[in-house]
């Protein structure tokens, strides 16, 4: 609980830091085809192998904002970035943490298209943070699919806060 | 899992070994009546006679004729007492005189179903030279619950058993050959895993658990090999391995779409799977050692869900105009058929071990229920009517 409280503040702070802090671009993937990944998300990062996944992984809550993509995309958009780039600055001050990215999916869909696409918004998060400087190798991804849908609704009000990212931290 | 003990006898009567067989067009029925069974007034006979007749009824090639006018009369007895049960089951055709079917089976009455479920197949085999569906398992996706776990069901979705108690999230059941094994993914650790059950013995083991995530277990026809779908390359792809382990073969090479639920071709050559690498979900085929993959669905907006049948017609889901429907397409010609009335959405089919049936997911109104399907044309029915959803059906390949 004190963690997660802590957490929260840092999160906060970070969040007032990169609002009013020099924000970084993006590295464009020099020379990347980037296709339907877009600008961000996309590169020279995106299809390099995984970190290994740690024996022994604690998770802690945390408070960052989700990521949320549109209808059957895994692009993170202009609107989202921020978000991204909040959890990157926490990461640069807590070295000894690291990162599950989380990716959700509407209920649209077959529930093992919706697992791939998950995975594919969770890797897109996971691009965009290696593009702002965190080391691949304390990043995880975790696609859930439509399993754990944020909002029950059955209309674009639910749908669209059901397609997220989320970030669970762990040691 | 209990092996199922039956003594059975053969009626002396029963070597009418000529077999009459009644031969139809597809889609049309025998008559057979039912009305001089010796059941009443017994319990055990009444629900020996009760899961025997549905199961003829719904293998689609019987229905229910007048007495004395019917092509086929099945007679017989059966009831119990205590710890014993009897049945004993003729089916006379009336135009050829003769005998097509008689056995007497002694069982112990928990085998009940089972007895019922193996005379109805045998029946079926007697009168239409057909493998029957009756005495088939089908694996499913349960949340009675409140966490999806996976389920066993009899083919007419009694008998249901729990085969999972993860307490997590446990989805996409698929069987190894013979119905000897049976692989899902699972978050037991935190992690989307694939994860293999041997039904004999109940023993399970993590069968691959690297970075990201591991799903769409598909167990080869031989039983050698499974099909997957991983990230741990950087983006969810389809992979092959020895399902014991070893080296990986990656199959697709797509760093910018996703690939889906794989189903082995009866002969274990090729693999049709799911992906949108053409900026929606569609259907391709590739070849177990891999190679260029071939697209082979065109129609509709969405194509998911690929379930290759013995009969090598491959069934999937289908979205158009807002609905999903089952289809059946011929990978060969590319010809495709809708099964499903576009009355609510069906997903995730399963060829039933008969080549003629389907199992699929029906959502109404959200609520999901596992219903069977009927290639030739009879309409859906609702194999689970319990409470929580219930999806993701796969037939146990027959022994």
């Amino acid at each position: 609980m004190k963690i997660a409280l802590k957490i929260g503040m840092l999160v906060l702070m970070a969040a007032a830091v990169s609002m009013t802090g020099c924000k970084k671009k993006p590295k464009a993937g020099a020379g990347v085809d980037v296709g339907d990944l877009g600008p961000v998300g996309a590169g020279d990062v995106y299809g390099d192998a995984l970190a290994g996944r740690p024996d022994a992984l604690t998770e802690i809550a945390s408070q960052f904002g989700f990521v949320y993509f549109e209808f059957d995309s895994a692009q993170v958009g202009e609107s989202e970035r921020a978000k991204v780039e909040a959890v990157a600055e926490y990461l640069r001050g807590n070295g000894s943490v690291g990162v599950i990215v989380e990716g959700h999916c509407d209920e649209r869909g077959s529930n093992d298209y919706n697992l791939a696409l998950g995975e594919r918004r969770a890797l897109a998060v996971r691009a965009y943070l290696v593009n702002l400087g965190i080391d691949a190798g304390r990043i995880q991804t975790r696609s859930f699919g439509e399993e754990r849908p944020a909002a029950l609704g059955h209309d674009e009000a639910s749908w669209s806060q059901n397609r997220r990212a989320e970030f669970k931290l762990f040691q | 899992m209990k092996r199922l003990m039956l003594v059975v006898m053969l009626l002396a009567a029963t070597v009418a070994s000529a077999q009459v067989t009644v031969r139809k067009g597809a889609g049309q029925k025998s008559t057979i009546d039912w009305s001089a069974y010796q059941a009443a007034g017994d319990p055990m006979g009444q629900s020996f006679l009760k899961v025997l007749t549905d199961d003829l009824i719904r293998s689609g090639y019987f229905q229910r004729g007048a007495p004395g006018q019917s092509e086929l009369a099945l007679t017989g007895r059966a009831g119990g007492a205590g710890g014993s049960f009897n049945a004993e089951v003729s089916v006379y055709n009336r135009a050829a005189q003769q005998q097509v079917y008689g056995k007497r089976y002694p069982a112990n009455p928990q085998e009940i179903r089972r007895v019922a479920h193996r005379v109805a197949d045998e029946i079926i085999e007697a009168v239409t030279g057909k493998k029957g569906m009756a005495s088939a398992t089908l694996a499913m996706v349960g949340t009675r619950t409140g966490k999806k776990e996976i389920y066993l069901a009899d083919a007419d979705g009694g008998g249901l058993r729990q085969l999972t108690r993860d307490n997590a999230i446990s989805i996409s059941p698929q069987w190894g050959p013979g119905g000897r094994q049976l692989v899902y993914t699972s978050y037991l650790k935190g992690f989307p895993d694939l994860y293999l059950v041997e039904l004999a013995t109940g023993a399970r083991r993590r069968i691959a658990s690297y970075s990201g995530l591991n799903t769409g277990g598909a167990i080869s026809p031989d039983g050698g090999m499974i099909a997957m779908i991983l990230s741990k390359d950087g983006n969810p792809e389809l992979y092959v391995r020895d399902v014991n382990g070893g080296a990986l073969t990656r199959l697709t090479q797509t760093a910018r779409s996703a690939e889906a639920s794989p189903s082995w071709s009866p002969d274990g050559r090729q693999i049709v799977y799911v992906s949108d690498q053409s900026g929606t979900p569609q259907l391709y085929v590739i070849s177990r050692s891999g190679g260029s993959p071939r697209r082979i669905t065109s129609r509709g907006s969405q194509n998911v869900s690929p379930d290759w049948g013995r009969n090598n017609l491959i069934a999937y889901a289908s979205l158009f105009g807002g609905r999903w429907n089952i289809s059946v397409l011929d990978p060969v010609s590319l010809e495709a058929k809708q099964l499903t009335p576009g009355d609510a959405d069906y997903e995730d089919p399963s060829w039933a071990p008969n080549d003629r049936h389907l199992a699929a997911g029906r959502a109404i109104r959200y609520a999901s229920k596992v219903v069977l399907l009927d290639s030739l044309g009879d309409p859906p029915v609702v194999l689970t009517d319990y409470p929580g959803d219930w999806t993701s059906p796969a037939w146990a390949p027959v022994r």
